[in-house]
């Protein structure tokens, strides 16, 4: 049933977005959002082991991965609705939400379908950088498949008016601006093996930009 | 209360300020009640931009009681409403006067609809993006990166509410010399982009004096209408910077205002020095 559901939305078929009462199909669609998204954050926090107290990281990450996408998605959505609004889109906002949630449902459905990669990954290295690197790739891909997902979705409504193209470029901005911060803080994914379990990192907490503007200063600055 | 919310509801779908709507030069909204909501998105915007210091997890260097944390996070959710209407206080007069002087005959109630609603539109937008501010004020430990991103926060809402502001200017002016010459009715459109071309449309038929007035009337007021906006986002910013701190400087205990120093714009600067050099 599942599967039949994430094919669908795989194809973009009118199921996910046309079809059906909105209530019941996003709660579908976020059925498939916390279904896959375990699923690949199990994979991703299997890298320590899986066995013993290891096996909590396996847990955390995968609640968090479910958790990363919603919250993130949720944080963005009222200044969606707002400047939707306010540029006369509102009588396509609910097809435009169903869009956005099926891309969502698309992203972890592609990141599932690339965890046995991540399995391979992990049984063949041990380096935790480099285990780091590659989740990012595999996230990465998955991201840029969805955004291909999302233009079909989207199309239809881009070609009632143009300005749902500009909406689209400004909730992606929105979203990876959000989603970059809060898959910083969520860490750790993946669970360093030197380190212990834990779900949060407590002196990890902090910027990710900040970060990402120190190491590039410093790159250039000495 | 659930009316003032339709009501601005209305003004971001553009309902309240279609020319059709427009009736006798005036948005159609009343003043007090929309005044009451704006001041509500105002205080969960402050609250928002004072929770920065809430969940600090530096305590230990920077010895944040509690209760200056409530405080800020009080003061500024009595600060921000308060930001906003003293800049409305402040650029008001001159926005009747210089409407007045390029012979624009929008009432000073027609004239006060308009910035409030401008203002609604502006604080619907600061609100909504309020989660992703908390969210950014309780994860993230830098100072400068909060004023920054605040900054930015309000330049995209004020941005947006004052070309609100012009668009409906534009429209006004549109109903006013639709009204005063016989022309045939005005195309309802809402896209903002269609205005010149309306504008265009309606003069078009070049029938008498009064037209070609209205004509060089209407262009005027929007020129001195987009000098005026200039005048209203540095006034707003300029308002922040005396009326700071918004969101409180853990190294600095709480207080209501800060010292007479410096300005916004310096300010800004110096802050994204901080950002990187830190």
């Amino acid at each position: 049933m599942i599967l039949l559901r994430a094919n669908d939305v795989l194809r973009a078929t009118p199921w996910a977005v046309r079809e059906g009462r909105t209530a019941g199909r996003l709660m579908h669609l976020g059925v498939l959002v916390v279904v896959f998204g375990v699923l690949y954050g199990a994979v991703m926090g299997s890298f320590a082991g899986v066995f013993g107290e290891r096996f909590l990281q396996v847990v955390y990450s995968a609640v968090k991965v479910p958790f990363l996408l919603t919250a993130t998605f949720a944080l963005s959505l009222p200044s969606f609705f707002v400047i939707n609004t306010l540029l006369g889109l509102r009588s396509d906002f609910t097809y435009a939400v169903r869009a956005l949630v099926a891309t969502q449902a698309g992203l972890t459905i592609i990141l599932a379908s690339l965890a046995p990669f991540t399995v391979l990954w992990y049984a063949s290295f041990g380096d935790y950088r480099a285990a780091i690197l590659f989740n990012a790739v595999m996230f990465g891909t998955a991201s840029i498949s969805a955004q291909w997902l999302l233009r079909r979705f989207y199309e239809p409504l881009i070609r009632r008016n143009r300005k749902h193209r500009l909406m689209l470029r400004g909730w992606l901005v929105i979203y990876a601006f959000v989603g970059i911060q809060m898959g910083w803080v969520l860490r750790p994914f993946i669970g360093n093996p030197d380190s212990p379990t834990q779900f949060f990192r407590q002196e990890a907490w902090g910027n990710a930009y900040v970060q990402l503007a120190q190491t590039i200063v410093g790159l250039f600055g000495g | 209360m659930l009316k003032w919310f339709r009501q601005l509801d209305e003004i971001l779908r553009g309902d309240a300020t279609r020319i059709g709507s427009l009736d006798e030069g005036k948005i159609n909204i009343r003043v007090a009640g929309l005044s009451t909501v704006i001041i509500l998105l105002a205080a969960i915007y402050g609250a928002c931009m004072g929770s920065f210091n809430l969940l600090h997890p530096l305590g230990e260097e920077a010895r944040i009681k509690a209760y200056d944390m409530y405080m800020q996070l009080l003061a500024s959710s009595v600060k921000l409403p308060l930001l906003f209407f003293l800049t409305l206080l402040v650029t008001f007069p001159s926005l009747y006067v210089f409407n007045a002087l390029i012979g624009s005959r929008l009432s000073v109630v027609s004239a006060l609809r308009l910035l409030v609603a401008s203002m609604a539109v502006m604080l619907a937008v600061l609100a909504s993006l309020g989660p992703i501010v908390v969210f950014f004020s309780l994860s993230t430990t830098s100072y400068s990166f909060m004023i920054l991103l605040n900054v930015a926060i309000c330049a995209i809402a004020g941005m947006l509410g004052l070309a609100f502001l012009l668009r409906t200017l534009h429209r006004l002016v549109l109903v006013q010399e639709a009204r005063d010459c016989p022309i045939p009715p005005v195309q309802q459109s809402q896209e903002p982009g269609g205005e010149d071309q309306q504008a265009q449309k309606v003069n078009a038929p070049p029938s008498g004096a009064l037209d070609r007035v209205g004509m060089f009337t209407s262009r005027k007021a929007i020129n001195v209408f987009r000098i005026w906006t200039t005048v209203f986002a540095l006034v707003g910013a300029q308002m922040s910077w005396v009326l700071r701190p918004f969101i409180g400087n853990p190294g600095l205990g709480f207080e209501w205002f800060r010292q007479r120093e410096s300005n916004f714009f310096l300010a800004v600067l110096r802050t994204l020095g901080n950002l990187f050099s830190s």
